[in-house]
Protein backbone atom coordinates (compact mmCIF):
# COMPACT_ATOMS: atom_id res chain seq x y z
CA UNK A 1 0.00 0.00 0.00
CA UNK A 2 2.66 2.08 0.88
CA UNK A 3 4.67 1.74 -2.47
CA UNK A 4 1.07 2.24 -3.90
CA UNK A 5 1.00 5.77 -2.25
CA UNK A 6 4.60 6.63 -3.48
CA UNK A 7 4.39 5.16 -7.08
CA UNK A 8 1.27 7.84 -7.11
CA UNK A 9 3.57 10.46 -6.05
CA UNK A 10 6.14 9.74 -8.07
CA UNK A 11 3.39 10.43 -11.24
CA UNK A 12 2.38 13.24 -10.28
CA UNK A 13 5.38 15.07 -9.30
CA UNK A 14 6.62 13.89 -13.09
CA UNK A 15 3.57 15.19 -14.93
CA UNK A 16 3.75 18.27 -13.19
CA UNK A 17 7.40 18.53 -13.61
CA UNK A 18 7.03 18.68 -17.24
CA UNK A 19 4.37 20.85 -17.77
CA UNK A 20 5.45 23.65 -15.21
CA UNK A 21 8.92 23.96 -15.80
CA UNK A 22 10.38 26.03 -18.71
CA UNK A 23 13.36 24.63 -18.72
CA UNK A 24 14.17 22.03 -21.47
CA UNK A 25 16.17 20.16 -19.16
CA UNK A 26 13.79 19.99 -16.19
CA UNK A 27 11.35 19.11 -18.62
CA UNK A 28 13.48 15.62 -19.63
CA UNK A 29 14.15 15.37 -15.48
CA UNK A 30 10.42 15.14 -15.16
CA UNK A 31 10.43 12.40 -17.89
CA UNK A 32 12.98 10.41 -15.60
CA UNK A 33 11.13 10.69 -12.00
CA UNK A 34 8.32 9.16 -14.83
CA UNK A 35 10.14 6.14 -15.98
CA UNK A 36 11.55 5.89 -12.36
CA UNK A 37 7.95 4.95 -11.33
CA UNK A 38 7.45 2.91 -13.61
CA UNK A 39 10.34 1.24 -13.24
CA UNK A 40 9.20 0.93 -9.28
CA UNK A 41 5.86 -0.09 -10.29
CA UNK A 42 7.42 -3.30 -12.32
CA UNK A 43 9.64 -4.48 -9.16
CA UNK A 44 6.31 -3.94 -6.72
CA UNK A 45 4.37 -5.66 -9.04
CA UNK A 46 6.78 -8.76 -9.18
CA UNK A 47 7.12 -8.78 -5.78
CA UNK A 48 3.37 -8.81 -5.69
CA UNK A 49 2.61 -11.29 -7.86
CA UNK A 50 5.84 -13.84 -7.27
CA UNK A 51 7.56 -13.39 -10.46
CA UNK A 52 10.27 -11.01 -9.34
CA UNK A 53 12.77 -12.84 -11.50
CA UNK A 54 10.79 -11.66 -14.35
CA UNK A 55 10.38 -8.21 -13.04
CA UNK A 56 14.39 -8.04 -12.30
CA UNK A 57 15.22 -9.03 -16.23
CA UNK A 58 11.99 -6.30 -17.57
CA UNK A 59 13.68 -3.51 -15.10
CA UNK A 60 17.64 -4.20 -16.25
CA UNK A 61 16.40 -3.82 -19.94
CA UNK A 62 14.25 -0.74 -19.03
CA UNK A 63 16.90 0.73 -17.80
CA UNK A 64 19.17 0.43 -20.48
CA UNK A 65 16.69 1.42 -23.29
CA UNK A 66 15.91 4.48 -21.10
CA UNK A 67 19.13 5.56 -21.16
CA UNK A 68 19.24 5.52 -24.74
CA UNK A 69 16.20 8.27 -24.99
CA UNK A 70 17.15 10.20 -22.94
CA UNK A 71 21.20 10.33 -24.27
CA UNK A 72 19.41 10.83 -28.07
CA UNK A 73 16.60 13.77 -25.98
CA UNK A 74 20.23 15.20 -23.95
CA UNK A 75 21.67 15.87 -27.84
CA UNK A 76 18.59 17.35 -29.44
CA UNK A 77 18.64 19.78 -26.12
CA UNK A 78 22.28 20.87 -27.00
CA UNK A 79 21.30 21.05 -30.10
CA UNK A 80 18.24 23.56 -29.41
CA UNK A 81 20.71 25.38 -26.68
CA UNK A 82 23.49 26.03 -29.80
CA UNK A 83 20.85 27.74 -32.14
CA UNK A 84 19.04 29.65 -29.02
CA UNK A 85 21.52 30.53 -26.65
CA UNK A 86 19.05 29.28 -24.70
CA UNK A 87 16.91 26.39 -22.93
CA UNK A 88 13.86 28.27 -22.46
CA UNK A 89 10.79 26.12 -23.57
CA UNK A 90 8.81 29.62 -24.82
CA UNK A 91 11.92 30.17 -27.39
CA UNK A 92 11.29 26.39 -29.02
CA UNK A 93 7.73 28.20 -30.38
CA UNK A 94 8.64 28.26 -34.28
CA UNK A 95 6.03 25.34 -35.25
CA UNK A 96 2.57 26.33 -35.08
CA UNK A 97 -0.53 25.37 -37.09
CA UNK B 1 13.47 -18.31 -39.89
CA UNK B 2 11.71 -15.13 -39.16
CA UNK B 3 14.60 -14.44 -36.82
CA UNK B 4 16.59 -13.43 -40.20
CA UNK B 5 14.58 -10.43 -40.38
CA UNK B 6 15.75 -8.97 -37.57
CA UNK B 7 19.69 -10.72 -37.50
CA UNK B 8 20.30 -9.79 -41.14
CA UNK B 9 19.87 -6.57 -40.77
CA UNK B 10 22.09 -6.14 -37.53
CA UNK B 11 24.82 -8.11 -38.75
CA UNK B 12 25.07 -5.90 -42.19
CA UNK B 13 24.64 -2.77 -39.65
CA UNK B 14 27.92 -4.31 -37.76
CA UNK B 15 29.97 -5.69 -40.66
CA UNK B 16 29.44 -1.78 -42.44
CA UNK B 17 30.98 0.12 -39.32
CA UNK B 18 33.38 -2.38 -39.08
CA UNK B 19 34.87 -1.72 -42.92
CA UNK B 20 37.06 0.77 -43.91
CA UNK B 21 35.72 3.73 -44.89
CA UNK B 22 36.40 3.70 -48.61
CA UNK B 23 34.77 0.41 -48.81
CA UNK B 24 31.86 1.46 -46.62
CA UNK B 25 30.81 4.88 -48.59
CA UNK B 26 30.64 2.62 -51.66
CA UNK B 27 28.99 -0.50 -50.67
CA UNK B 28 26.27 0.91 -47.77
CA UNK B 29 23.75 2.40 -50.07
CA UNK B 30 23.65 -0.58 -52.26
CA UNK B 31 23.40 -3.06 -49.23
CA UNK B 32 20.59 -1.55 -47.28
CA UNK B 33 18.70 -0.87 -50.37
CA UNK B 34 18.88 -4.82 -51.33
CA UNK B 35 18.32 -5.93 -47.93
CA UNK B 36 14.88 -3.85 -47.74
CA UNK B 37 14.09 -5.92 -51.44
CA UNK B 38 15.19 -8.91 -50.31
CA UNK B 39 12.31 -8.55 -47.46
CA UNK B 40 9.78 -7.65 -49.93
CA UNK B 41 11.31 -11.50 -51.99
CA UNK B 42 11.11 -13.19 -48.44
CA UNK B 43 7.66 -12.11 -48.09
CA UNK B 44 6.04 -13.54 -51.03
CA UNK B 45 8.20 -16.31 -51.53
CA UNK B 46 8.66 -17.90 -47.80
CA UNK B 47 8.90 -21.24 -48.74
CA UNK B 48 12.08 -20.33 -50.58
CA UNK B 49 14.91 -22.73 -50.00
CA UNK B 50 17.55 -20.24 -49.34
CA UNK B 51 16.42 -18.16 -46.15
CA UNK B 52 15.40 -21.94 -45.01
CA UNK B 53 19.17 -23.41 -45.08
CA UNK B 54 20.63 -20.14 -43.65
CA UNK B 55 17.71 -20.25 -40.80
CA UNK B 56 18.48 -23.67 -39.91
CA UNK B 57 21.90 -22.67 -38.64
CA UNK B 58 20.77 -19.25 -37.48
CA UNK B 59 18.12 -20.52 -35.21
CA UNK B 60 20.30 -23.45 -33.45
CA UNK B 61 22.11 -20.42 -31.83
CA UNK B 62 19.20 -17.55 -31.66
CA UNK B 63 16.05 -18.49 -29.68
CA UNK B 64 13.67 -16.27 -30.92
CA UNK B 65 9.25 -16.06 -30.11
CA UNK B 66 8.63 -14.93 -33.62
CA UNK B 67 5.13 -15.60 -35.14
CA UNK B 68 4.05 -14.67 -38.28
CA UNK B 69 0.20 -13.88 -39.30
CA UNK B 70 -1.41 -12.22 -42.70
CA UNK B 71 -1.29 -8.60 -40.38
CA UNK B 72 2.45 -9.46 -39.74
CA UNK B 73 3.17 -9.86 -43.29
CA UNK B 74 1.59 -7.07 -44.67
CA UNK B 75 3.62 -5.08 -41.88
CA UNK B 76 6.69 -6.36 -43.49
CA UNK B 77 5.40 -5.96 -46.92
CA UNK B 78 4.80 -2.07 -45.97
CA UNK B 79 7.90 -1.54 -44.24
CA UNK B 80 10.15 -2.80 -46.97
CA UNK B 81 8.16 -0.83 -49.56
CA UNK B 82 9.22 2.41 -47.48
CA UNK B 83 12.01 2.00 -46.84
CA UNK B 84 13.26 1.58 -49.94
CA UNK B 85 11.55 4.42 -51.10
CA UNK B 86 13.28 6.60 -48.47
CA UNK B 87 16.41 5.25 -49.24
CA UNK B 88 16.09 5.50 -52.96
CA UNK B 89 14.89 9.38 -52.51
CA UNK B 90 17.63 10.04 -49.96
CA UNK B 91 20.15 9.84 -52.55
CA UNK B 92 18.81 13.13 -53.54
CA UNK B 93 19.38 14.89 -50.62
CA UNK B 94 22.13 13.19 -48.71
CA UNK B 95 25.27 14.59 -51.05
CA UNK B 96 28.34 13.62 -48.74
CA UNK B 97 29.29 10.04 -48.24
CA UNK B 98 30.27 10.65 -44.56
CA UNK B 99 26.27 11.40 -43.89
CA UNK B 100 25.06 8.65 -46.23
CA UNK B 101 26.56 6.07 -43.82
CA UNK B 102 25.15 7.74 -40.49
CA UNK B 103 22.07 8.17 -42.41
CA UNK B 104 22.34 4.27 -43.88
CA UNK B 105 22.99 3.20 -39.89
CA UNK B 106 20.40 5.01 -38.57
CA UNK B 107 17.88 3.32 -41.11
CA UNK B 108 18.64 -0.22 -40.54
CA UNK B 109 18.21 0.18 -36.76
CA UNK B 110 15.02 1.97 -37.43
CA UNK B 111 14.31 -1.45 -39.53
CA UNK B 112 15.09 -3.39 -37.13
CA UNK B 113 13.02 -1.83 -34.61
CA UNK B 114 10.00 -2.05 -36.75
CA UNK B 115 10.66 -5.87 -38.15
CA UNK B 116 10.93 -6.83 -34.39
CA UNK B 117 7.41 -4.89 -33.51
CA UNK B 118 5.92 -6.87 -35.86
CA UNK B 119 6.74 -10.01 -35.27
CA UNK B 120 7.41 -10.36 -31.47
CA UNK B 121 4.52 -12.16 -29.13
CA UNK B 122 5.78 -10.80 -26.13
CA UNK B 123 4.14 -7.26 -25.15
CA UNK B 124 7.15 -6.09 -22.88
CA UNK B 125 9.52 -7.10 -26.28
CA UNK B 126 7.06 -4.88 -27.86
CA UNK B 127 7.94 -2.07 -25.86
CA UNK B 128 11.24 -2.37 -26.55
CA UNK B 129 11.39 -2.79 -30.15
CA UNK B 130 9.00 0.19 -30.51
CA UNK B 131 11.52 1.94 -28.29
CA UNK B 132 14.12 1.45 -31.24
CA UNK B 133 12.11 2.33 -33.99
CA UNK B 134 11.28 5.78 -31.78
CA UNK B 135 15.05 6.37 -30.98
CA UNK B 136 16.11 6.13 -34.49
CA UNK B 137 13.55 8.16 -35.84
CA UNK B 138 14.30 11.20 -33.50
CA UNK B 139 17.92 10.82 -34.40
CA UNK B 140 16.69 10.25 -38.33
CA UNK B 141 14.34 14.21 -37.78
CA UNK B 142 17.35 15.69 -35.95
CA UNK B 143 19.85 14.44 -38.45
CA UNK B 144 20.19 17.89 -40.60
CA UNK B 145 21.01 19.73 -36.99
CA UNK B 146 18.59 22.28 -38.57
CA UNK B 147 16.68 23.92 -35.35
CA UNK B 148 12.97 23.63 -36.53
CA UNK B 149 13.91 19.65 -36.48
CA UNK B 150 15.59 19.78 -33.18
CA UNK B 151 12.40 21.43 -32.39
CA UNK B 152 10.18 19.04 -34.01
CA UNK B 153 12.12 16.10 -32.64
CA UNK B 154 12.01 17.46 -29.04
CA UNK B 155 7.86 17.60 -28.90
CA UNK B 156 8.09 14.04 -30.36
CA UNK B 157 10.65 13.18 -27.77
CA UNK B 158 8.26 14.13 -25.08
CA UNK B 159 4.80 12.66 -26.35
CA UNK B 160 6.52 9.73 -27.00
CA UNK B 161 8.39 9.18 -23.69
CA UNK B 162 5.26 10.01 -22.03
CA UNK B 163 3.24 6.95 -23.68
CA UNK B 164 5.56 4.88 -23.59
CA UNK B 165 5.69 5.30 -20.01
CA UNK B 166 1.37 4.60 -19.95
CA UNK B 167 1.99 1.53 -21.86
CA UNK B 168 5.05 0.37 -19.45
CA UNK B 169 2.41 1.32 -16.57
CA UNK B 170 -0.21 -0.84 -17.97
CA UNK B 171 2.11 -3.54 -18.79
CA UNK B 172 2.94 -3.82 -14.96
CA UNK B 173 -0.77 -4.13 -14.49
CA UNK B 174 -0.99 -6.77 -16.84
CA UNK B 175 2.15 -8.44 -15.11
CA UNK B 176 0.03 -7.51 -11.93
CA UNK B 177 -3.20 -9.21 -13.10
CA UNK B 178 -1.86 -12.49 -15.33
CA UNK B 179 1.27 -13.27 -13.96
CA UNK B 180 3.28 -13.28 -18.09
CA UNK B 181 3.89 -10.86 -20.20
CA UNK B 182 3.10 -13.63 -23.59
CA UNK B 183 0.42 -12.53 -25.98
CA UNK B 184 -0.89 -16.07 -25.80
CA UNK B 185 -1.35 -16.36 -21.87
CA UNK B 186 -2.61 -13.33 -21.42
CA UNK B 187 -5.29 -13.35 -23.97
CA UNK B 188 -5.97 -16.81 -22.73
CA UNK B 189 -6.87 -15.75 -18.98
CA UNK B 190 -9.02 -12.73 -20.41
CA UNK B 191 -11.08 -14.90 -22.48
CA UNK B 192 -11.58 -17.36 -19.21
CA UNK B 193 -13.09 -15.19 -16.99
CA UNK B 194 -13.73 -11.03 -18.47
CA UNK B 195 -12.67 -9.43 -14.94
CA UNK B 196 -13.96 -6.26 -14.57
CA UNK B 197 -12.24 -4.76 -11.88
CA UNK B 198 -10.93 -1.35 -11.41
CA UNK B 199 -7.40 -2.74 -12.34
CA UNK B 200 -8.38 -4.08 -15.72
CA UNK B 201 -10.12 -0.91 -16.98
CA UNK B 202 -7.36 0.86 -15.42
CA UNK B 203 -4.61 -1.26 -17.38
CA UNK B 204 -6.61 -0.87 -20.62
CA UNK B 205 -7.14 2.66 -20.89
CA UNK B 206 -3.28 3.58 -20.09
CA UNK B 207 -2.45 1.29 -22.46
CA UNK B 208 -5.03 2.73 -25.48
CA UNK B 209 -3.87 6.30 -24.48
CA UNK B 210 -0.24 5.29 -24.82
CA UNK B 211 -0.90 4.02 -28.34
CA UNK B 212 -3.13 6.98 -29.21
CA UNK B 213 -0.41 8.84 -28.46
CA UNK B 214 1.75 7.32 -30.35
CA UNK B 215 -0.68 6.87 -33.31
CA UNK B 216 -1.16 10.54 -33.64
CA UNK B 217 -4.94 10.12 -32.93
CA UNK B 218 -6.71 13.51 -32.71
CA UNK B 219 -6.44 14.61 -29.30
CA UNK B 220 -3.41 13.00 -28.85
CA UNK B 221 -1.92 14.37 -32.41
CA UNK B 222 0.32 17.83 -31.39
CA UNK B 223 3.69 16.06 -31.86
CA UNK B 224 2.47 14.52 -35.32
CA UNK B 225 2.13 17.70 -37.67
CA UNK B 226 5.48 19.22 -36.22
CA UNK B 227 7.54 16.30 -36.44
CA UNK B 228 6.26 15.55 -40.00
CA UNK B 229 7.04 18.69 -41.50
CA UNK B 230 9.82 20.03 -39.51
CA UNK B 231 11.95 16.61 -40.66
CA UNK B 232 13.96 16.45 -43.63
CA UNK B 233 11.92 16.00 -46.92
CA UNK B 234 12.81 12.11 -47.58
CA UNK B 235 12.56 11.23 -43.93
CA UNK B 236 8.56 12.30 -43.78
CA UNK B 237 8.29 9.69 -45.60
CA UNK B 238 9.18 7.20 -43.89
CA UNK B 239 8.03 8.68 -40.69
CA UNK B 240 4.57 8.93 -42.35
CA UNK B 241 4.52 5.95 -44.02
CA UNK B 242 5.40 3.03 -41.27
CA UNK B 243 7.08 4.40 -38.09
CA UNK B 244 3.81 5.63 -36.82
CA UNK B 245 1.86 2.89 -38.22
CA UNK B 246 3.96 0.29 -36.55
CA UNK B 247 4.54 2.06 -33.75
CA UNK B 248 0.46 3.23 -33.00
CA UNK B 249 -1.76 1.52 -35.39
CA UNK B 250 -0.12 -1.61 -35.82
CA UNK B 251 0.27 -2.56 -31.95
CA UNK B 252 -2.92 -0.90 -31.05
CA UNK B 253 -4.51 -3.51 -33.27
CA UNK B 254 -2.08 -6.68 -31.80
CA UNK B 255 -3.24 -5.49 -28.57
CA UNK B 256 -6.83 -5.10 -28.97
CA UNK B 257 -7.14 -8.00 -31.13
CA UNK B 258 -4.68 -10.73 -30.12
CA UNK B 259 -4.19 -9.61 -26.00
CA UNK B 260 -7.08 -7.51 -24.59
CA UNK B 261 -9.76 -8.10 -26.60
CA UNK B 262 -12.83 -6.44 -27.57
CA UNK B 263 -15.65 -4.91 -25.14
CA UNK B 264 -18.08 -2.49 -25.62
CA UNK B 265 -16.24 0.45 -23.57
CA UNK B 266 -13.16 -0.38 -26.15
CA UNK B 267 -15.31 -0.30 -29.20
CA UNK B 268 -16.96 3.11 -28.22
CA UNK B 269 -13.71 4.82 -27.31
CA UNK B 270 -12.21 3.50 -30.55
CA UNK B 271 -14.85 4.84 -32.59
CA UNK B 272 -14.69 7.99 -31.34
CA UNK B 273 -11.71 8.78 -31.34
CA UNK B 274 -11.62 7.56 -34.73
CA UNK B 275 -14.17 9.83 -36.16
CA UNK B 276 -12.56 12.95 -34.30
CA UNK B 277 -9.43 12.60 -36.27
CA UNK B 278 -10.80 12.14 -39.22
CA UNK B 279 -13.20 14.65 -39.71
CA UNK B 280 -11.09 17.27 -37.23
CA UNK B 281 -7.74 15.75 -39.25
CA UNK B 282 -9.60 16.56 -42.53
CA UNK B 283 -10.37 20.00 -41.37
CA UNK B 284 -7.59 20.59 -40.25
CA UNK B 285 -5.89 20.27 -43.16
CA UNK B 286 -8.00 22.24 -45.55
CA UNK B 287 -6.72 25.38 -43.41
CA UNK B 288 -2.95 25.01 -43.82
CA UNK B 289 -0.91 26.20 -46.27
CA UNK B 290 2.42 24.70 -45.92
CA UNK B 291 2.04 21.06 -48.16
CA UNK B 292 3.65 18.71 -45.33
CA UNK B 293 1.50 19.95 -42.82
CA UNK B 294 -1.47 19.31 -44.68
CA UNK B 295 0.01 15.82 -45.77
CA UNK B 296 0.46 15.62 -42.22
CA UNK B 297 -3.08 16.32 -41.30
CA UNK B 298 -4.21 14.36 -43.52
CA UNK B 299 -2.28 11.39 -42.11
CA UNK B 300 -4.20 11.82 -39.18
CA UNK B 301 -7.26 11.72 -40.88
CA UNK B 302 -6.65 8.81 -42.77
CA UNK B 303 -5.34 6.69 -39.69
CA UNK B 304 -8.88 7.23 -37.95
CA UNK B 305 -10.28 5.63 -41.02
CA UNK B 306 -7.87 2.35 -40.11
CA UNK B 307 -9.17 2.65 -36.11
CA UNK B 308 -13.13 3.07 -37.65
CA UNK B 309 -12.37 -0.19 -39.18
CA UNK B 310 -10.88 -2.00 -36.38
CA UNK B 311 -13.49 -0.07 -33.78
CA UNK B 312 -16.59 -1.69 -36.22
CA UNK B 313 -15.07 -5.07 -34.42
CA UNK B 314 -16.49 -7.17 -37.26
CA UNK B 315 -14.00 -9.64 -39.74
CA UNK B 316 -14.61 -7.48 -42.70
CA UNK B 317 -13.71 -4.00 -40.53
CA UNK B 318 -10.50 -5.58 -39.44
CA UNK B 319 -9.88 -6.58 -43.37
CA UNK B 320 -10.63 -3.23 -44.55
CA UNK B 321 -8.19 -1.95 -41.58
CA UNK B 322 -5.18 -3.66 -42.44
CA UNK B 323 -5.97 -2.72 -46.46
CA UNK B 324 -6.11 0.48 -45.48
CA UNK B 325 -2.89 0.33 -43.62
CA UNK B 326 -1.06 -0.81 -47.06
CA UNK B 327 -2.99 1.50 -49.30
CA UNK B 328 -1.75 4.31 -47.24
CA UNK B 329 1.40 3.24 -46.87
CA UNK B 330 1.70 3.38 -50.82
CA UNK B 331 -0.38 6.69 -51.37
CA UNK B 332 0.82 8.54 -48.53
CA UNK B 333 4.17 7.51 -49.23
CA UNK B 334 3.98 8.70 -52.57
CA UNK B 335 2.25 11.84 -52.09
CA UNK B 336 5.61 12.65 -49.58
CA UNK B 337 7.76 11.72 -52.34
CA UNK B 338 5.93 14.47 -54.61
CA UNK B 339 6.67 16.96 -52.31
CA UNK B 340 10.42 15.91 -51.65
CA UNK B 341 10.58 16.34 -55.36
CA UNK B 342 8.75 19.87 -55.23
CA UNK B 343 10.59 21.30 -52.21
CA UNK B 344 13.97 19.59 -53.57
CA UNK B 345 13.22 21.76 -57.05
CA UNK B 346 11.73 24.92 -55.81
CA UNK B 347 13.03 25.23 -52.34
CA UNK B 348 9.42 26.69 -51.65
CA UNK B 349 6.22 24.47 -49.27
CA UNK B 350 4.36 27.39 -49.16
CA UNK B 351 1.72 26.04 -51.69
CA UNK B 352 0.60 29.71 -52.31
CA UNK B 353 3.13 30.97 -53.90
CA UNK B 354 3.75 27.66 -56.10
CA UNK B 355 1.34 27.19 -59.39
CA UNK B 356 1.01 25.39 -62.32
CA UNK B 357 4.50 22.82 -62.04
CA UNK B 358 2.56 20.25 -63.74
CA UNK B 359 4.09 21.56 -67.12
CA UNK B 360 7.47 21.63 -65.93
CA UNK B 361 7.46 18.68 -63.81
CA UNK B 362 4.85 16.25 -65.61
CA UNK B 363 6.12 13.03 -63.72
CA UNK B 364 5.40 14.45 -60.25
CA UNK B 365 1.86 16.45 -61.30
CA UNK B 366 0.56 13.29 -62.31
CA UNK B 367 1.61 10.75 -59.70
CA UNK B 368 0.61 13.13 -57.60
CA UNK B 369 -3.01 13.60 -58.89
CA UNK B 370 -3.09 9.07 -58.87
CA UNK B 371 -1.75 9.12 -54.78
CA UNK B 372 -4.35 12.03 -53.76
CA UNK B 373 -7.21 10.59 -55.94
CA UNK B 374 -6.48 6.98 -54.23
CA UNK B 375 -6.55 8.77 -50.91
CA UNK B 376 -9.84 10.19 -51.45
CA UNK B 377 -11.12 6.92 -51.91
CA UNK B 378 -12.21 7.51 -55.76
CA UNK B 379 -12.49 3.93 -57.86
CA UNK B 380 -10.71 2.02 -58.98
CA UNK B 381 -7.72 3.46 -57.25
CA UNK B 382 -6.64 0.89 -54.29
CA UNK B 383 -7.96 3.74 -51.60
CA UNK B 384 -11.44 2.95 -52.79
CA UNK B 385 -11.56 -0.49 -51.72
CA UNK B 386 -10.32 -0.43 -48.29
CA UNK B 387 -12.68 2.63 -47.70
CA UNK B 388 -15.37 0.83 -49.23
CA UNK B 389 -14.80 -1.90 -46.81
CA UNK B 390 -14.47 0.04 -43.59
CA UNK B 391 -17.87 1.86 -44.06
CA UNK B 392 -19.63 -1.48 -45.53
CA UNK B 393 -18.88 -2.99 -41.95
CA UNK B 394 -19.44 0.01 -40.15
CA UNK B 395 -23.44 0.03 -42.08
CA UNK B 396 -23.45 -3.69 -41.26
CA UNK B 397 -23.17 -3.44 -37.63
CA UNK B 398 -25.64 -0.07 -37.00
CA UNK B 399 -23.12 2.11 -36.50
CA UNK B 400 -24.72 4.84 -39.23
CA UNK B 401 -23.25 7.72 -38.18
CA UNK B 402 -19.70 6.69 -38.67
CA UNK B 403 -20.36 5.02 -41.62
CA UNK B 404 -21.83 9.23 -42.51
CA UNK B 405 -18.72 10.07 -40.68
CA UNK B 406 -16.50 8.12 -42.71
CA UNK B 407 -18.35 9.66 -46.13
CA UNK B 408 -18.03 13.25 -45.16
CA UNK B 409 -14.89 12.97 -44.37
CA UNK B 410 -13.78 11.30 -47.35
CA UNK B 411 -15.39 14.22 -49.59
CA UNK B 412 -13.33 16.78 -47.17
CA UNK B 413 -10.31 14.52 -48.42
CA UNK B 414 -11.09 15.38 -51.74
CA UNK B 415 -11.29 18.80 -51.42
CA UNK B 416 -7.98 19.46 -49.36
CA UNK B 417 -6.71 17.35 -52.36
CA UNK B 418 -7.92 19.26 -55.02
CA UNK B 419 -6.96 22.59 -53.39
CA UNK B 420 -3.42 20.85 -52.76
CA UNK B 421 -3.21 20.15 -56.47
CA UNK B 422 -4.89 23.01 -58.15
CA UNK B 423 -2.62 25.35 -56.19
CA UNK B 424 0.60 23.64 -56.83
CA UNK B 425 0.30 21.75 -60.04
CA UNK B 426 -2.15 23.30 -61.95
CA UNK B 427 -3.30 26.71 -63.37
CA UNK B 428 -0.63 29.02 -65.51
CA UNK B 429 2.97 28.73 -64.86
CA UNK B 430 4.66 31.07 -62.46
CA UNK B 431 7.09 32.73 -64.51
CA UNK B 432 9.56 32.77 -62.02
CA UNK B 433 9.39 28.60 -62.35
CA UNK B 434 9.88 28.84 -65.96
CA UNK B 435 13.60 26.85 -65.43
CA UNK B 436 12.60 23.90 -63.34
CA UNK B 437 13.45 20.74 -64.02
CA UNK B 438 11.52 17.23 -63.09
CA UNK B 439 13.57 15.86 -60.10
CA UNK B 440 16.23 13.68 -60.91
CA UNK B 441 15.87 9.39 -61.44
CA UNK B 442 16.28 8.78 -57.66
CA UNK B 443 12.53 10.25 -56.66
CA UNK B 444 10.87 9.89 -60.41
CA UNK B 445 11.22 6.15 -59.73
CA UNK B 446 10.02 5.60 -56.35
CA UNK B 447 7.09 7.74 -57.30
CA UNK B 448 6.66 5.47 -60.78
CA UNK B 449 6.93 2.68 -58.45
CA UNK B 450 4.45 3.26 -56.20
CA UNK B 451 1.57 4.66 -58.59
CA UNK B 452 1.84 1.34 -60.34
CA UNK B 453 1.56 -0.34 -57.00
CA UNK B 454 -1.80 1.94 -56.54
CA UNK B 455 -3.21 1.47 -59.75
CA UNK B 456 -2.49 -2.60 -59.94
CA UNK B 457 -3.28 -3.22 -56.54
CA UNK B 458 -6.96 -0.94 -57.50
CA UNK B 459 -7.44 -2.86 -60.68
CA UNK B 460 -6.60 -6.64 -58.84
CA UNK B 461 -8.47 -6.05 -55.98
CA UNK B 462 -11.84 -7.41 -57.14
CA UNK B 463 -9.76 -10.60 -58.17
CA UNK B 464 -7.63 -10.30 -54.82
CA UNK B 465 -11.03 -10.05 -52.56
CA UNK B 466 -11.84 -13.21 -51.85
CA UNK B 467 -8.98 -14.93 -51.54
CA UNK B 468 -5.93 -12.55 -50.16
CA UNK B 469 -8.29 -9.48 -48.74
CA UNK B 470 -10.83 -11.38 -46.80
CA UNK B 471 -8.63 -13.58 -45.49
CA UNK B 472 -6.33 -10.51 -43.75
CA UNK B 473 -8.88 -10.70 -40.74
CA UNK B 474 -7.90 -14.21 -39.52
CA UNK B 475 -6.21 -12.99 -36.85
CA UNK B 476 -9.75 -12.57 -35.62
CA UNK B 477 -11.75 -14.89 -33.43
CA UNK B 478 -8.76 -16.96 -32.96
Amino acid sequence: MVSAIFITLLFITGIYCIMASYNLVRVLIGVEILIKAVTLMIIVVGSACGRLALAQSLVITLIVVEVVVITVAVGVVLGIHTHNNSLDVRKVRRLKG
Amino acid sequence: MYALLILVPLASSIILNLLPKGVNKRIAFGLSLALSFLQALFIFFPACPVWKTGARTLESVFRFNFFIDNLTSVMLLCISIVVFVTLLASRKFIESGEKRGSFINVILVALIGMNGAVLTRDIFSLYVFLEITAVSSFILIALDKDILAFEGAFKYIVFSAVASVLMLAAISLLLLLTGSTDFNVIHALFKMQPAHNALVILAVGLFLCGLFIKAGLMPFHGWLPDAYSSAPAHISVLLAGVVTKVAGIYALIRIIVSVLGFTAAVQSVLLLTAALSVILGAIASLTQSDFRRMLAYSSISQVGYIVLGLGSGTALGIAGAIFHIFNHATFKSLLFVNCASVEKQTGIRDMRSLSGLAQRMPVTGVTSVIGSLSCAGIPPLAGFWSKLMIIIALWMEGYRVYAFIAILGSLLTLAYFLYLQRSIFFGKLNPEFKDIKEAGFALTFPAILLTAIIILVGLAAPLLLEKQIFTLNSIWGG
